[in-house]
């Protein structure tokens, strides 16, 4: 191969990524998705029947079904919602975090960064798990406020959506401090001394000069934490209750519950189509706009 | 002129174990341009940023015109600092760069005037849409300047103000800063490294050495008259020569030569500083020579610098700085390497150190 041509196939190596494990297992889910389902394994019939010669044997029913029943629709709202407010308080609390480890010296900024870190090297499950052990009843943030004499009975701390919320920012916030932290490491403190001594004081030089700045790590950290969120199952299902249904949960319940493969695989494919494109076109917007302004 | 327009007075401050100012005292007159020059760790920067508000000083006061302004913030005090980094703000183009200090109380039409104004007198009004990173070095300097002269400042504090310069854009610049701010009236502090940045820029400046100020007075009467031997070797080139009484004159052993003062020494053993220039150097063959104020050398090393030559000329173990004009075209005026040649000076030329 002479340097040119693999040259051009090196730029385009993160096409082959993209088309060999996310449009071929999108297709697969499409494909999926508008066959009709039956009992058996797959539990879904051909698309193409040789019966007489070529039959296509496709159905869009399961797609007129999700937007016909509420129940899919407001969950997915529900997702979008719960993935809104967890991505708003792990920035409300990451960014301070992330601005501090930033600027502090080069032997404590290592300690807190191994410190967000180390939540990773024990299990996901085990440390949604300590949380509902936290929260239960008869739990040791109840025992605390029972003890205190801040409650007279338990509160019910546990399966509903608050829980959920602290669930997720918990687990996803380090997910919005690393990216966070690449960022304003490289911001020079010099600038907030500049806004100072041109008259700002600390809220103004905030808003006018730290944030601005920061701008392509907020996006980078919200995004990191919003999209997995959308269709985040597991802390739902561990420390949610009935109160409300997510995406995440439904999907799961449609796929090992009620078998039904096509059904789940619509309602899949709607959710990816749902919030891939909006982001697609807010990163092309979003590039265009900081290649503009040069950050 | 108010004398006391800028009154340090016995700032020190610590780091840590380690004392960076020992009570600094200093009056800065209205209008004047005033160098703080010192190595690196001399402790100027931390002197400059405590004026600017950025460190709280231990012990100490600082008063602008009349106010005490020690213990308020940087946006509260009617001063500005240019960062040596310049620390224009990326996100923002040229004007909006300019205008940040005066957009929060002015209109939109005084915002436009006072940047057109600012831009006109630093000649960068075609730079007002660019963009950070598409300014050079010295249109960024130019910008971080106009950025604080916008706020009318009583006193204005540069770090470094040419050090991220190239060399022969810093010496262009050096002249425009001066003429700007004999222009503009404004009292100017700057911190440098650089010797002839502060000679060239500074009516007075002080020395600093390890957090205290040696010498303050101006750059004519530092480099002529140094007090410390610091000082002396610090500014330009400096021969030092340790003489004693001997007789009626004094004795070098270094040289092996008498020298004779205009005036009597207090101790019997002292440095004295000879500048290159003041030593005039003349060929062996037509000249007597004198047994006080001159010697007889051989030229070790030699560097043509066109307007001088500089010899290096070696005497019993010392070796002697000597800067010669080059008043003729004629080329036989300059010595070879290795000729024998006789050094005088006059006795005013001798500056006794005193410490």
């Amino acid at each position: 191969m002479n340097n040119k041509l693999f040259e051009k196939y090196f730029v385009f190596s993160p096409y082959f990524w993209l088309v060999l494990f996310f449009f071929i297992p999108l297709a697969i889910i499409f494909k999926i998705s508008i066959s009709v389902s039956e009992w058996g394994m797959p539990p879904y019939q051909d698309i193409f029947l040789f019966d007489n010669g070529l039959k296509i044997n496709t159905t869009f029913e399961n797609y007129v079904y999700i937007f016909s029943d509420y129940y899919y629709i407001r969950s997915f709202v529900n997702s979008l919602i719960l993935a809104l407010i967890s991505t708003l308080f792990c920035l409300i609390i990451g960014f301070p975090l992330a601005f501090y480890i930033s600027t502090s010296n080069i032997r404590l900024r290592n300690i807190l960064l191994v410190l967000v870190v180390i939540p990773f090297w024990s299990s996901f499950l085990l440390r949604v798990y300590a949380w509902k052990i936290i929260l239960q009843n008869n739990g040791i943030l109840n025992l605390i406020l029972l003890n205190l004499g801040i409650t007279s009975e338990p509160l019910q701390l546990l399966y509903n959506q608050y829980a959920v919320i602290m669930g997720i920012v918990y687990t996803y916030l380090p997910l919005m401090i690393l990216p966070l932290y690449g960022y304003l490491n490289k911001f020079d403190l010099n600038l907030i001394d500049v806004s100072k001594d041109l008259g700002l004081n600390r809220f103004k030089t905030f808003f006018k000069v730290i944030l601005p700045l920061s701008v392509p790590g907020i996006v980078a950290g919200s995004l990191l934490v919003f999209i997995p969120v959308v269709g985040e199952f597991i802390i739902p299902e561990m420390l949610g209750g009935s109160d409300r249904l997510y995406y995440g949960k439904i999907l799961w319940e449609e796929f090992f519950v009620n078998r039904n493969w096509p059904g789940a695989s619509a309602l899949a494919f709607t959710g990816i189509i749902i919030l891939v494109l909006p982001i697609v076109i807010f990163q092309m917007l979003y590039s265009r706009w900081s290649q503009r302004n040069e950050i | 002129m108010d004398k006391n327009f800028l009154v340090i007075e016995n700032i020190s401050k610590t780091f840590g174990e380690n004392k960076v100012l020992e009570n600094i005292n200093l009056d800065i007159s209205k209008s004047e341009f005033f160098g703080l020059l010192g190595s690196s760790g001399s402790g100027k920067t931390t002197l400059l940023r405590i004026l600017g508000g950025f460190e709280k000083p231990d012990t100490g006061r600082v008063i602008l015109d009349g106010v005490d302004i020690t213990n308020l913030e940087p946006f509260e005090r009617p001063l500005n600092y240019m960062f040596q980094s310049y620390a224009l703000f990326p996100h923002l183009n040229v004007f909006n760069n300019l205008a940040f200090g005066i957009k929060e109380n002015s209109s939109q039409k005084e915002i436009e005037r006072n940047v057109k104004d600012i831009a006109n007198l630093l000649s960068i009004e075609n730079l007002l849409n660019r963009r950070i990173k598409q300014l050079s070095g010295g249109e960024q300097q130019r910008v971080a300047l106009g950025r604080c002269l916008i706020k009318k400042p009583k006193l204005l504090l540069l770090d470094e103000p040419l050090a991220a310069l190239d060399k022969k854009l810093r010496s262009k610049t050096q002249l425009e800063l001066t003429t700007l701010q004999k222009k503009l009236q404004i009292t100017f502090v700057f911190v440098t490294h650089d010797q002839e940045e502060a000679m060239s820029l500074s009516d007075r400046m002080a020395i600093m050495k390890n957090g205290i100020i040696l010498e303050c007075s101006s750059p004519e009467e530092i480099y002529e008259n140094p007090k410390s031997l610091y000082t002396a070797n610090f500014i330009g080139i400096a021969n030092i020569i340790e003489i004693y009484k001997k007789g009626e004159n004094y004795y070098s052993d270094d040289l092996g030569i008498n020298f004779k003062l205009n005036k009597e020494l207090k101790n019997i053993k002292t440095n004295i500083l000879l500048r290159p220039e003041k030593i005039k150097i003349q060929s062996i063959n037509n000249s007597k020579i004198s047994s006080i104020n001159s010697f007889n050398g051989e030229i070790l090393e030699k560097s043509y610098l066109g307007s001088f030559t500089r010899y290096e000329i070696k005497i019993k173990n010392k070796i002697i700085s000597v800067l010669d004009q080059n008043f003729n075209s004629n080329s036989n005026y300059n010595f070879p390497k290795g000729e024998k040649v006789i050094c005088s000076w006059e006795s005013e030329s001798i500056k006794v150190l005193e410490d």
